[in-house]
């Protein structure tokens, strides 16, 4: 790789890097305790219970 | 736009892995779904269309990672570098498992409505402003297309005709994509998903990811500052070089150069191979030639030049051995330049 590609990703990756990490963390923190499938049409899930 | 490009040639290697690629692939779907279909989770019961879409998600996400892991593991040992050489194929089966699981998601949420289904992804759910319910199908559309955009050029035509610094630079995208990729799952799977498995993966992967390109990112913008000889930089000694392989030097200016060992001789050439800008250092001596670890270009170690019918050149560097230790000059010959190796044993 370039000197110049070098750097440019690395820039790239200092700046998605904690992106990153804070979008899983955030993700992690707000889950729910008890995680529902909403995207389930009801019939299934009245079925399935 | 010109049609003159020489394309990467098959090799028995790239079958056979190209191969196991796709049995591997097989066979996490098969596994996948036998697996969902003989376990479902408390409570929820999914459609075979539901638990292939989820198959071929976590697939890609796995795949993607994989791949992104590559470059940088191989930069750390030499047991990833045959990766490298295929990386192309991972990429391209990668979009085609994740246009698989797009057009799953479209049919089965939003192909039953008067709407049509790409306007239906973007406007059903219109909640942009909140953090568990944000429709994060519209960041997997996103990084859909970005690796479209890769896909579709992942071909030595585009290369040759872009030139090896905008692809190199159009193909960063794929990080951007990682992130939206990385983004979607956050928000869509991780909130609904009651299996564990989702959250550890997500976090190993992506942080394994976004660690190992910062690490060595760091690492390799270290400069070599080690002159001794006056303008010229330390390599190694050369008990610490193995045969047929290159000590990589990057001085304070300029390209990065690639210090091989040969047998009873050492030589130096630029670390940037000319087709894609692979680099060179990590490659092996194959049948006398300098071999690149992304798609096996050569250069002879001499002069630089591809052996023909092949026309491309590389720089050259002059190299010296004092008391067993390698140095070179970070001044580069003209590519194609013919440059004496440095025996082994005739120490200045």
């Amino acid at each position: 790789m370039k000197r110049a590609h070098r750097k440019m990703h690395l820039v790239l990756w200092l700046l998605l890097a904690p992106a990153v990490f804070a979008i899983v963390m955030l993700a992690v923190m707000y889950r729910p305790a008890d995680p529902v499938n909403d995207l389930l049409p009801d019939l299934l899930i009245e079925e399935a219970s | 736009m010109s049609h003159d490009y020489k394309a990467v040639q098959w090799t028995p290697f790239k079958k056979r892995f190209d191969l196991w690629m796709l049995g591997g692939i097989a066979g996490y779907l098969v596994v996948f779904v036998a697996v969902s279909l003989a376990s479902p989770p408390a409570g929820e019961a999914f459609t075979p269309i539901q638990i292939l879409m989820r198959a071929t998600g976590t697939l890609a996400f796995l795949m993607l990672t994989f791949i992104l892991c590559i470059g940088p593991l191989a930069r750390l040992t030499d047991r990833f570098k045959p990766f490298l050489y295929n990386r192309r194929h991972l990429g391209v089966a990668t979009f085609i498992i994740a246009l698989i699981h797009a057009a799953l998601v479209l049919l089965w949420y939003h192909g039953f409505s008067d709407v049509n289904p790409l306007v239906s992804l973007f406007v059903s759910n219109p909640r942009y402003d909140s953090l568990a319910g944000f429709p994060f199908e519209s960041l997997g559309f996103v990084a859909l297309l970005i690796m479209f955009l890769m896909a579709a050029t992942s071909h030595d035509f585009y290369n040759a005709n872009l030139g090896p610094g905008l692809w190199k630079a159009l193909h960063m995208g794929v990080y951007i994509a990682y992130g939206l990729l990385v983004a979607h799952i956050a928000l869509g799977a991780i909130q609904f998903e009651k299996n564990p498995l989702y959250v550890t993966a997500l976090c190993a992967g992506s942080l394994s990811v976004a660690g190992l390109h910062v690490f060595t990112g760091l690492a390799s913008l270290r400069p070599a500052n080690r002159a001794v000889l006056e303008g010229w930089l330390k390599v190694a000694d050369i008990a610490e070089m193995q045969d047929s392989r290159a000590k990589i030097v990057r001085p304070v200016s300029g390209e990065a150069i690639a210090v091989f060992l040969d047998g009873d001789q050492v030589s130096a050439v630029s670390n940037i191979c000319r087709h894609q800008g692979g680099p060179l250092g990590e490659g092996k001596i194959v049948d006398g030639c300098i071999t690149c670890p992304w798609h096996g270009f050569q250069y002879r170690m001499e002069d630089g030049q591809s052996p023909p019918p092949f026309t491309e050149k590389i720089a050259t560097y002059e190299t010296r051995i004092v008391d067993g230790t390698v140095y070179v000059n970070p001044q580069p010959n003209a590519p194609g330049t013919p440059q004496a190796p440095s025996p082994i044993g005739a120490d200045a």
